[in-house]
């Protein structure tokens, strides 16, 4: 089993491959280079761990394109509540992306993401609308969509990583009544 | 050695998981009644909903418990709340307390190898962390995980900030 290279406490980071690499070249002993060539296949829960970093980054540039959408000129009136409102819950899922880059060493050469790109990350394949109410709820439906899809990677994940990935999960969840409030106006403040 | 006639070591885990679910359960279907009882309106009919949703969860654990064969731990007559409540404010303090620590409990379940109790543990987590958001005004990152078992990011280079 890989479950060698499964953090058993949380400060411990999943090793990206390299954990695999070593056994991998011991047996095949002295001669073919190639065998560091091909890198091997990745252990189940750094396939998990970059699911959840691509989500996270297209979740940020969800956010970002929003954001931007009401810092321009045609923003509107509401343009700087949504600002105001938008901003905590950006800097959250940073948060997220943040700890979730923590848990995974990653040997020079290779990108923590699961797309190379760094502009863009999948982002256009749903491409955000630009009126606000429908921005506001684009938003909505991707946080949800998150948060189930991390539900479902947490079921096969190591423990310590299916703590993360539920409290990730579970703070994903807690943006869709903040979004709610924001889409039913200023008055819908909670506290 | 002394405890190789008990079960399985990740069955004994589990029921102790559960077993501290539930006294979180049981504080919180006590605390909920202090928390009810300074508000009104709209705030008292959600502690009520509230107070509800963890009497089912109370129920569900207790009935897990019992499918494995175990006695379910029982209510204490009284508790001992984190706080003094005066007013509706310290009544929303105290739902936040009492949701923080049963988000933690969950998260004890989904630390679980089997895969159902983990899954009741993942939605129990998201169904506190709602409430504590209600009840705190704002939502955080990590619900329920203590900041020593996040670790301090390294700035990986990726650049992905802003």
């Amino acid at each position: 089993m890989l479950r060698g290279t499964v953090a058993a406490d949380p400060t411990r980071r999943v090793v990206l491959a390299a954990a695999a690499l070593l056994p991998l070249a011991a047996v095949s002993g002295c001669g073919s280079v190639d065998v560091l060539a091909t890198p091997p296949s990745e252990a189940p829960d750094v396939g998990l761990l970059r699911s959840a970093i691509a989500a996270e980054q297209i979740m940020i540039a969800h956010y970002g394109t929003v954001l931007h959408g009401a810092g321009s000129p045609g923003g509107g009136s509401g343009a700087a509540g949504l600002t105001t409102a938008l901003e905590p819950l950006l800097a959250e899922h940073r948060a997220h992306l943040a700890q979730l880059q923590s848990r995974l060493i990653i040997p020079a050469g290779r990108s923590a993401s699961a797309s190379p790109s760094p502009s863009g990350p999948a982002a256009g394949a749903h491409p955000v609308p630009t009126a606000p109410a429908a921005a506001i709820a684009f938003l909505q439906a991707a946080e949800e969509a998150a948060a189930t899809a991390l539900l479902a990677r947490l079921v096969t994940a190591p423990s310590s990583l299916a703590q993360l990935f539920a409290s990730i999960s579970a703070s994903e969840a807690t943006h869709v009544p903040v979004l709610d409030a924001v889409a039913r106006g200023p008055a819908g403040h909670a506290g | 050695m002394s405890r190789q006639a008990s079960p399985a070591p990740q069955a004994a885990g589990t029921v102790s998981a559960l077993q501290a679910a539930l006294t979180a359960e049981h504080a919180a279907v006590y605390g909920y009644g202090v928390v009810g009882a300074y508000l009104a309106g709209r705030k008292q009919a959600a502690a009520t909903a509230d107070w509800v949703a963890h009497q089912e969860a109370r129920d569900k654990l207790e009935a897990l418990l019992r499918a494995r064969g175990s006695q379910p731990v029982a209510a204490a007559v009284a508790y001992r709340l984190p706080i003094r409540v005066r007013n509706s404010s310290g009544a929303a303090s105290l739902a936040v307390l009492l949701e923080d620590r049963i988000t933690t409990a969950y998260l004890g379940l989904v630390a679980l190898d089997t895969p159902a109790v983990r899954k009741f543990g993942a939605l129990q987590v998201q169904a506190s962390a709602l409430r504590a958001a209600y009840w705190r005004g704002s939502t955080v990152a990590f619900p329920g995980l203590p900041a020593s078992a996040l670790a301090a990011p390294r700035r990986p280079g990726a650049g992905s900030g802003g």
